[in-house]
């Protein structure tokens, strides 16, 4: 009857993070929305472009052998996925800094869309932590 | 995790974010500056470039290492031309730096600190994927 209860715990815990995490995600889509729609200015859908291909080196190349991208490996592609997906992280910061800096966007849209890029990196990260926690329970 | 391990892990990820915040910065310059930006401007930044993939091709096992050996000669004639590259490239970046702060008709001091700024971040971002990258 422990052993009952101790599963229905990690079953309600592993769905509270996925409300977490869908809550995450959709804050980000809402203040990514928003940095647009309030100042109505719709340059910053720019960035967008660069979150759709963040994830493409990852979904291509990296397959789904999760554990690789975390550990050292000897695969060139998983090198290249690497570094492709560091180039489109930091063109997520990028982008909006120089809408701001070229006068198109103002400082309220350029915090609202870097909150927004930290708040999917956060559910990013909650995300990877939920898919390591799965794996250890189904070693019962 | 050793330091060793976790270099081997998130190295090229670095290395990757280093050579976008390098190409980058030189977007930006271009997008703001007010005049026309040349298309000499550009040249050290793309050299940059060429000389990091240049020396990329060099598998870190194959090099020999005792300097009066004739082996491996064509290896080493490799690297030292992707030397040349690079170096050269930073120096023409610095320079038209220079000439950007005298020259007040030109593009503006920006530009010339984006392209050093290019320059040297692809040069180290080059240079982070070469020592972490797993065999």
């Amino acid at each position: 009857m422990m052993a009952d209860l101790l599963g229905y715990l990690r079953n309600c815990l592993q769905t509270r993070k996925l409300a977490v995490l869908a809550i995450l995600v959709s804050g980000g889509i809402v203040l990514q929305i928003l940095a647009c729609a309030l100042y109505n200015n719709w340059w910053p859908m720019l960035s967008v472009i660069i979150y759709v291909l963040l994830p493409m080196p990852l979904m291509f190349l990296a397959g789904s052998d999760g554990y690789s991208l975390l550990s050292e490996s000897d695969n060139g592609w998983v090198t290249a996925t690497k570094f492709l997906t560091g180039a489109s992280a930091i063109g997520s910061i990028a982008v909006p800094a120089i809408l701001k800096h070229a006068g198109v966007i103002g400082w309220g849209a350029l915090v609202m869309e870097l909150s927004s890029y930290f708040i999917f990196l956060l559910a990013i990260l909650v995300y990877i932590r939920m898919n390591d926690d799965g794996d250890d329970y189904n070693f019962f | 995790m050793e330091l060793g391990e976790l270099w081997a892990i998130f190295g090229p990820g670095v290395a990757g974010a280093v050579f976008g915040a390098g190409w980058w910065f030189w977007v930006d310059a271009v997008v703001c500056s007010s005049v026309n930006v040349p298309f000499l401007h550009y040249l050290p930044g793309i050299f940059a470039t060429i000389a990091a993939l240049m020396f990329n091709c060099v598998r870190r096992e194959d090099i020999d290492y005792s300097p009066y050996d004739d082996g491996e000669w064509r290896l080493k004639l490799w690297l030292f031309f992707a030397y040349v590259v690079s170096f050269v490239s930073l120096a023409a970046s610095v320079g038209l730096l220079i000439q950007d702060s005298i020259v007040k008709s030109g593009p503006s001091v920006w530009t010339g600190t984006a392209g050093v700024l290019q320059c040297v971040f692809v040069l180290i971002s080059g240079l982070i994927y070469w020592t972490s990258h797993p065999e």
